[in-house]
């Protein structure tokens, strides 16, 4: 049983318009306002790094939790990991061709920081953490796959393994994967949670996004039947935390920098509360946190696709602006840009994120027939 | 938490089937609401999957208690704070607005999950009527350890025992009996 989901022809050719726009929009922004289109092609890149980690991340959670209630969609999170290349290809982009960008390239540091931020280091890194993500990923996939084949148990026992290697990587070089590629654009700024708070970003969207497309499927595609409102409930649970998590870590950042009001840590707020920005820092907390939190309180919400998905439609545009808010001030200064080079290349990572997730689809069983758990998971009751 | 038909002190007439695993209980469950009996209340070691949806309870309103009182839990911190930091006796931190609002957000965030929690189970035993020197009423003392009690209240002159007795023991009942229970407040 193989897994050939197409979707309609004119939702196809939406998301290729979508990603055609944005390579027209990023060849013309690059001649024209070069600095703005580096910074938007940034925040969409990491997008699409953060949703493809985020999925992989999931598995590797439910490896080494023993997690059964999720097997039946297993296979969402394992085709969101496409995106991850992607992504990676646009970073590369910026890191070579746009990193312009980031102040420390032309006014060279001095000490730990000049050594750290020194362009060879700093490639080299951004090289070894996607290397080691896509290598741990890829692993964990095709031991998936492979034990649809032959159903031997001691492909879970190997993924397993492998999942909390990933975790422990995971954990140490997306928190200076942050660093180097979003922090290091105001090098004279520092904040010690920034890695927690991209993180909390990140697994929240990609909850956000795994709804979205385990509804899509449950709904139209192949997993009809085999996804239930238990299996969405639970995953409405989880954006709910997360959602709340990362309006926790929000917070801690903000107000120890309020509290101590030390120049050189204050300006990243101060810059990001001047006029139109401040409104967005407002929009950014309620479309992360405010909207899902009062939302999804109820247990209704979270049982009910209509709703859920547009709760996490929601809170996918949350993430975009959020990373908007961290990557534009700090490369554009003056108020506020939002315009065709904005949502070109944002259109462009949703279109790209669709159309990796739909190439990860193919080739493989449509839920994993051979899993120990899926019984569990398909007979699950929350 | 039982449903009551009647008057308080009337006298109840009760059937109580005793099961060994919770499948059996839960699909005697099913059955007995959809043969319109009477399901005062089912009683077991632990909490079952899926029970609620069997006995056909409504869902809890403990929610919207823990809600409310973590609310007022909230407004109440940030009133105090506002009051001792700003109007009582001002003290100046660190040059800071006498109502500096980002400093009352963790204490207000600690306060609130209190008076929620706290609240929601003092609410909830209050509603299950738990307190200290309560007596407990145990249905048969096997229902703490291994076995299964779905009970079901004899309504009308139409309840045949004999034949609710044989329908309890079709779905696995290891034992069935009637028990006559004296009004109660």
């Amino acid at each position: 049983m193989k897994l050939d989901f197409q979707p309609p022809r004119r939702t196809l050719r939406l998301l290729q318009g979508m990603a055609a726009a944005g390579a027209l929009a990023l060849a013309a922004g690059a001649l024209v306002t070069p600095q703005r289109t580096w910074a938007n092609l940034l925040v969409a890149s990491f997008l699409l790094i953060g949703l493809g980690l985020a999925g992989l991340l999931f598995i590797a959670l439910e490896y080494v939790t023993h997690a059964g209630w999720s097997v039946a969609f297993r296979r969402v999170p394992e085709a969101m990991a496409c995106a991850l290349p992607c992504g990676a290809a646009g970073l590369a982009l910026v890191l070579i061709a746009g990193a312009g960008i980031y102040p420390w390239t032309h006014e060279p540091l001095h000490g730990f920081k000049g050594w750290w931020l020194s362009t060879p280091f700093f490639l080299g890194r951004a090289a070894l953490y996607v290397l080691l993500w896509v290598l741990l990923g890829r692993s964990i996939i095709r031991t998936s796959r492979r034990q649809d084949a032959d159903g031997e148990v001691a492909h879970t026992h190997r993924n397993i393994r492998t999942s909390i290697v990933f975790i422990l990587v995971f954990s140490v070089s997306f928190w200076l994967a942050s660093y180097d590629w979003i922090m290091s654009l105001e090098p004279h700024w520092a904040s010690t949670i920034f890695g927690i708070y991209n993180f909390a970003g990140l697994f929240a969207s990609g909850l956000a996004a795994l709804i979205i497309l385990v509804s899509w499927l449950g709904r139209s595609g192949p997993l009809r039947g085999f996804v239930t409102a238990e299996h969405l409930h639970d995953l409405g649970k989880l954006y709910f935390a997360f959602s709340t998590f990362w309006m926790y870590i929000w917070f801690s950042q903000y107000m120890l920098i309020w509290y101590a009001n030390i120049t050189e840590e204050a300006v990243y707020f101060v810059r990001r509360q001047q006029g139109a920005w401040g409104t967005l820092m407002v929009l950014n907390i309620c479309l992360n946190w405010v909207i899902p939190f009062l939302a999804l309180l109820g247990k209704r919400a979270k049982r009910d696709p209509r709703i859920l998905v547009k709760v996490a439609a929601v809170g996918l545009a949350g993430r975009w602006l959020d990373l908007y808010l961290m990557v534009n001030p700090a490369v554009a200064p003056g108020p506020p840009r939002f315009g065709p080079i904005e949502v070109a290349l944002a259109a462009a990572a949703a279109g790209i994120f669709v159309l990796a997730f739909l190439r990860g689809l193919r080739g493989a069983a449509p839920v994993p027939v051979e899993d120990p758990r899926l019984a569990e998971s398909l007979a699950y009751h929350t | 938490m039982p449903k009551r038909s009647g008057m308080l002190d009337s006298t109840r007439r009760l059937l109580i089937g005793i099961f060994e695993d919770e499948d059996g209980v839960l699909a005697a469950t099913r059955a007995a609401r959809a043969r319109h009996l009477n399901v005062v209340d089912v009683y077991a070691p632990y909490a079952i999957h899926g029970m609620d949806r069997a006995m056909g309870l409504e869902p809890s309103r403990l929610p919207w208690v823990c809600f409310l009182l973590g609310l007022s839990g909230a407004a109440a911190k940030v009133w105090f704070e506002y009051w001792t930091t700003a109007d009582n006796w001002p003290v100046n931190v660190g040059g800071k607005p006498w109502d500096s609002l980002p400093a009352f957000v963790p204490i207000t965030f600690e306060v609130m999950v209190l008076f929620a929690g706290l609240s929601t189970v003092f609410a909830f035993f209050l509603v299950s009527r738990l307190w200290p020197g309560r007596r407990s009423r145990l249905i048969d003392p096997r229902i703490t350890d291994d076995r299964f009690a779905l009970v079901i209240e004899q309504t009308d002159a139409a309840f045949d025992p004999e034949e609710v007795s044989r329908f309890l023991q079709s779905h696995n009942a290891v034992r069935v009996e009637e028990r006559v229970e004296e009004g109660r407040g």
